[in-house]
């Protein structure tokens, strides 16, 4: 069999929104199909060509495998089986997110974030002594 | 008619892979070898076609697959389950039902479309 023989035809179905573990199963299955059919062209007589094209023919042209498998709106992603409602919960996930991304973006970058404070702090700090230091000598009379 | 009848138009598949499955757990190359066989070829169609038709069927619990792996080769066999079993059942019913009228309807019964000569 011919590497990637059904590539097409695997694209085609994720593009068209099968689900992907169905998409892998059914190339899966499809190669074995094959193999078993030019194995048995091969066994009647024929030479490897005839039985490859043989093989191709029972088979089916992937078109119509394709339609056949975009019949049953069971093996389609939710997105693809209802695209609008899929829109919708996408969206309204989105805005839901939204109040919640600095707070994960603050998680993602803690490392960063506590060294920041911790500097931050440490400068107050150092800026805080140096005022209280210049007001006590200001103040203190001599 | 008021009663439409979906099955007979879209159940024969589902039906034909049910029974071939109900002797024992087969994987798709052999599920189509059989039914050939036990229909003399009477019903043609791409091979590849089988495939959406058992992961519909597994998809609604009729079906359940399993990957086993024979003599170096990956094959993914199919068993029918409880449920399929009583779709088998219901369709079988169905089709039955259906073959029924239709054969009365060649033998004669019912001329020109007329129900009054039924």
């Amino acid at each position: 069999m011919r590497e990637g023989q059904f590539e097409s035809l695997r694209l085609e179905l994720l593009r068209s929104g099968v689900t992907p573990v169905y998409v892998q199963r059914t190339i899966l299955e499809l190669e074995e199909h094959y193999s078993d059919l030019e194995s048995a062209a091969l066994a009647s007589g024929v030479d490897a060509e005839e039985a490859a094209r043989v093989a191709l023919a029972t088979l089916g042209n992937e078109r119509a495998i394709a339609t056949a498998i975009l019949a049953h709106p069971e093996l389609l992603t939710f997105s693809a089986r209802y695209p609008r409602v899929a829109q919708y919960l996408q969206s309204a996930a989105t805005i839901g997110a939204l109040p919640g991304l600095p707070l994960l973006f603050c998680i993602e970058h803690r490392p960063e974030l506590t060294r920041w404070v911790a500097a931050v702090g440490l400068a107050t700090t150092l800026m805080g002594s140096v005022l209280a230091m210049l007001n006590w000598l200001i103040v203190v009379p001599f | 008619m008021a009663q439409t009848n979906p099955p007979f138009l879209t159940g024969v598949p589902e039906l034909l892979v049910l029974r071939m499955l109900s002797g024992r757990e087969m994987y798709g190359y052999e599920i189509v070898k059989a039914m050939r066989l036990v229909t003399a070829e009477a019903i043609g169609f791409g091979e590849g076609v089988i495939y959406p038709v058992l992961h519909s069927l597994e998809e609604g619990g009729a079906l359940k697959a399993r990957r086993k792996s024979v003599n170096g080769r990956e094959r993914v066999y199919y068993a029918v389950t409880t449920k399929g079993k009583r779709r088998l059942e219901h369709l079988s019913d169905e089709w039955k039902r259906v073959s029924t009228g239709v054969n009365s309807a060649l033998n004669g019964n019912g001329a020109d479309g007329d129900p009054e000569h039924a």
